[in-house]
């Protein structure tokens, strides 16, 4: 599904607020100032998340995964491969990276940042679109990436839509990306984007 | 009606709600986990077993109040929010790593390892119907992970720094191997080079001079080479035994300076001696104090450039003897001083370094220094700047000194006049420069080349017996060893004709057998004609103390 201009720019310019609230929440938390950016956001149908997403993420992955549910509903994941993973863990922590799978720390820490962010995201479309979505809590994988599609796409009914949010964290003179992905059905995406078309419009 | 669970009735009577609350009763007495609910006042509404235990607040203390008042310090640490983030529907994870815990309640474990009980928590809405009704918070103790987390950390580092230590021994020690190829090959390549050329043509007597001097110069370092690497395989293994006895510090200084005499002088540095008058005794190995003198005087010839100051001072300050190596030369960076008497090291380890030597010379000056009581340390303004080695021995119980009025005078040679000596040795070579050594200091030699021949010629009474024995060890035939046993048991005097073993065979067990066979003193080949001078007058020496020795 291919954005108009208008639509991208009201998705990034809500996508900054959220990110906002998410970074003001983390630099309060680790106490170093923490600048959270959206260069690019896409929707794309479920299935073909994969091609999008191995292009720039390789290897093992850590996955940050919340369901939300109310009148719009979904899978909420925050993607990082295990370098940026460890590297994020230890710009936030000043600890030198262990293997997350033996690092239950470090596995508790990304769950919480990406708890902030996925929460900060989530509730601002929640405002914008006036409704209250629950969260399930948050859980961390180490996994593939063809496994975390797999598990996606197993099991569930009907066309659904992921919107790919690229997420720059910067902090103390580093860069680390993630990536945020939203699954939604067509019928919360199409309502999402109606509302975000008047947000922008008011 | 009975109890509903009394026996004989039947759990027809028994509500929905009444199980649920012993269900949720048994849950509780099970959970290893906090729990806590609160209404959207955030008025406590419920609080577990686990909670009472370990925050020492019952369950009825708690219930009823704000979470807020209980606990002040959440608010004040900005964890508040997460209760109002739970009330409009947000769930919050707090790790351990980054809040320490949500609940302030001692520690369970007494090793001092933190002051709280470490923590992690959930905290969610609790939602019906779509409405949000309330706070639900979950608490994890994570003493134990905590706990596995850090030894992990610290085994990682252990395992990282023994790989470090274990990938710079190995390299240090492929180093040396590559400088010890080269170490060895280059004073050989010398002496067989002049060789060839010795053998090949005939030669002026200048040229035969100066080739005599180079096979000299380079035979004796690999001597000194090899003798250095031994010592220092004996340390290594615990083997190095000194013979300690009191040392006179001034003899041993101007001995080692007057083995590095010549070497300075080709160089063309000034090699300048002080010392104090009236120095006091140490306690040591006579061999081993000048052995460290004189390497850490050839050191400072070594790294000091023509031209330049080499001065050795000896020194008493306070209850220590001082001797103090200063030296022109090329000084040292601070970076290196601290490996300074490292084994195997030198500021530049390539094998086309400008500086030749196995780096082991200032390794084993520690080690012999440190197992006779001393001290050694070395200091520089930094590179091009100079050294100064400073050698401290404990003065011994104050002996009379010997008294040295002019401390710069070379101890006369020794003087043999008159002392019949029998060399045996098999080796032409070794036997000519023993006879033309011992000869050079006036003693009346004769040489045989076989045990059997230094018997017959010990047992001619047609000869005037001699005064001493010097024996090859390694000899075909009979050899040294069964020489000397030989001699031991024979009738009359000769029996008891002071030896002196010589040998190639530098270990200190083959000393010891070599006393044990019957000789009075053991020489190391190569011999020096200092030392092989010295051996004999011991050797004559401690026969004279037994009183039937004197020259005649």
């Amino acid at each position: 599904m291919d954005l108009s201009a208008a639509q991208q720019d009201a998705l990034i310019e809500l996508l900054n607020i959220g990110f906002g609230r998410a970074a003001a929440s983390l630099s309060q938390l680790t106490g170093h100032r923490v600048v959270l950016e959206v260069p690019h956001v896409s929707i794309h149908p479920v299935a073909a998340v994969g091609s999008v997403l191995s292009e720039v993420i390789k290897g093992d992955i850590a996955t940050v995964h919340q369901i939300f549910s109310g009148p719009v509903a979904g899978d909420a994941l925050l993607i990082l491969d295990h370098s940026a993973a460890g590297r994020l863990k230890q710009l936030l922590t000043d600890e030198p990276p262990l293997p997350l799978s033996v690092d239950a720390s470090a596995r508790e820490v990304l769950t919480e940042v990406g708890n902030i962010l996925l929460n900060a995201c989530l509730g601002t479309f929640g405002n914008i679109l006036e409704v209250n979505v629950s969260f399930s809590l948050p859980h961390l994988n180490l996994e593939t990436l063809r496994d975390l599609l797999e598990s996606l796409l197993i099991n569930r009914e009907g066309l659904r839509y992921a919107m790919v949010v690229h997420a720059g964290f910067r902090l103390r003179d580093a860069e680390v990306m993630g990536y945020l992905v939203i699954v939604l059905s067509v019928a919360s995406l199409d309502l999402l984007m109606r509302r975000i078309e008047a947000w922008e419009a008011r | 009606m009975g109890s509903p669970l009394s026996p004989g009735d039947k759990n027809l009577a028994v509500s929905p709600t009444l199980l649920n609350a012993a269900m949720l009763r048994w849950l509780d007495e099970l959970s290893g986990q906090g729990v806590f609910i609160t209404d959207t006042d955030l008025v406590v509404r419920g609080w577990n077993r686990w909670l009472e235990r370990f925050t020492a607040l019952t369950s009825a203390n708690v219930i009823g109040r704000p979470l807020l008042q209980l606990f002040p310090d959440l608010a004040m640490r900005g964890l508040a929010a997460h209760y109002r983030a739970a009330l409009s529907g947000e769930v919050s994870v707090l790790s351990h790593r980054l809040h320490g815990h949500l609940l302030r309640m001692p520690q369970s474990r007494k090793d001092g390892s933190s002051e709280f009980m470490p923590q992690s928590a959930r905290i969610a809405p609790l939602i019906d119907d779509g409405q949000v009704v309330g706070t639900i918070t979950v608490i994890d103790d994570v003493t134990e992970r905590v706990t596995s987390e850090l030894e992990l950390r610290r085994q990682i580092a252990d395992a990282e720094r023994a790989r470090l230590q274990a990938e710079e021994a190995s390299r240090v020690k492929e180093e040396f191997l590559a400088t010890l190829s080269h170490e060895i090959r280059t004073p050989l390549n010398a002496v067989i080079g002049w060789i060839k050329i010795l053998r090949g043509r005939p030669v002026d007597a200048a040229t035969l001079t100066r080739a005599l001097e180079v096979i000299d110069r380079n035979a004796t370092a690999q001597a000194v080479l090899i003798e250095d690497m031994l010592d220092m395989a004996r340390i290594v293994s615990g083997k190095l035994r000194l013979d300690i006895g009191t040392v006179d510090p001034v003899a041993a200084t101007l001995a080692a300076v007057d083995v590095v005499a010549p070497a300075a002088a080709a160089k063309g540095i000034s090699l300048r001696t002080s010392i104090s008058p009236g120095l006091p005794s140490i306690r040591g190995d006579a061999g081993r104090m000048q052995q460290i003198i004189w390497n850490v005087l050839a050191n400072a010839v070594k790294f000091t450039p023509t031209g330049g100051v080499v001065h050795v001072r000896a020194e008493q300050q306070d209850a220590s003897i001082v001797i103090t190596v200063e030296d022109t030369g090329e000084g040292m960076a601070a970076d290196f001083l601290p490996y300074i008497f490292d084994r195997f090291r030198q500021a530049t380890s390539s094998v086309s370094r400008p500086q030749g030597g196995l780096g082991l010379g200032l390794a084993l000056v520690r080690q012999l220094v440190e197992m006779q009581g001393g001290q050694v340390s070395a200091s520089s303004p930094g590179l091009g700047l100079g050294s100064v080695f400073r050698i401290a021995f404990p003065a011994a119980i104050s002996l009379p000194p010997m008294v040295e009025d002019d401390p710069g005078d070379v101890p006369p040679l020794a003087d043999l006049i008159g002392i019949r000596v029998l060399v045996v040795d098999d080796d032409a070579d070794a036997r000519d420069l023993t006879a033309t050594a011992l000869a050079a200091c006036g003693a009346d030699v004769y040489v045989v080349a076989s045990s059997d021949q230094a018997l017959a010629r010990l047992l001619d009474g047609t000869h005037p017996a001699p005064h001493l024995l010097i024996a090859d060890l390694g000899m075909p035939g009979r050899n040294g060893f069964e020489l000397i046993e030989l001699v031991r048991k024979l009738d009359g005097d000769v029996a008891r004709i002071p030896a002196v073993a010589v040998s190639g065979y530098a270990r200190d067990q083959d000393r010891e057998r070599a006393r044990d066979a019957g000789f009075n003193q053991h020489l190391s080949k190569p011999i020096t004609p200092a030392a092989l001078v010295e051996a004999v007058l011991r050797a004559i020496g401690i026969e004279s103390e037994k009183g039937d020795f004197r020259r005649d």
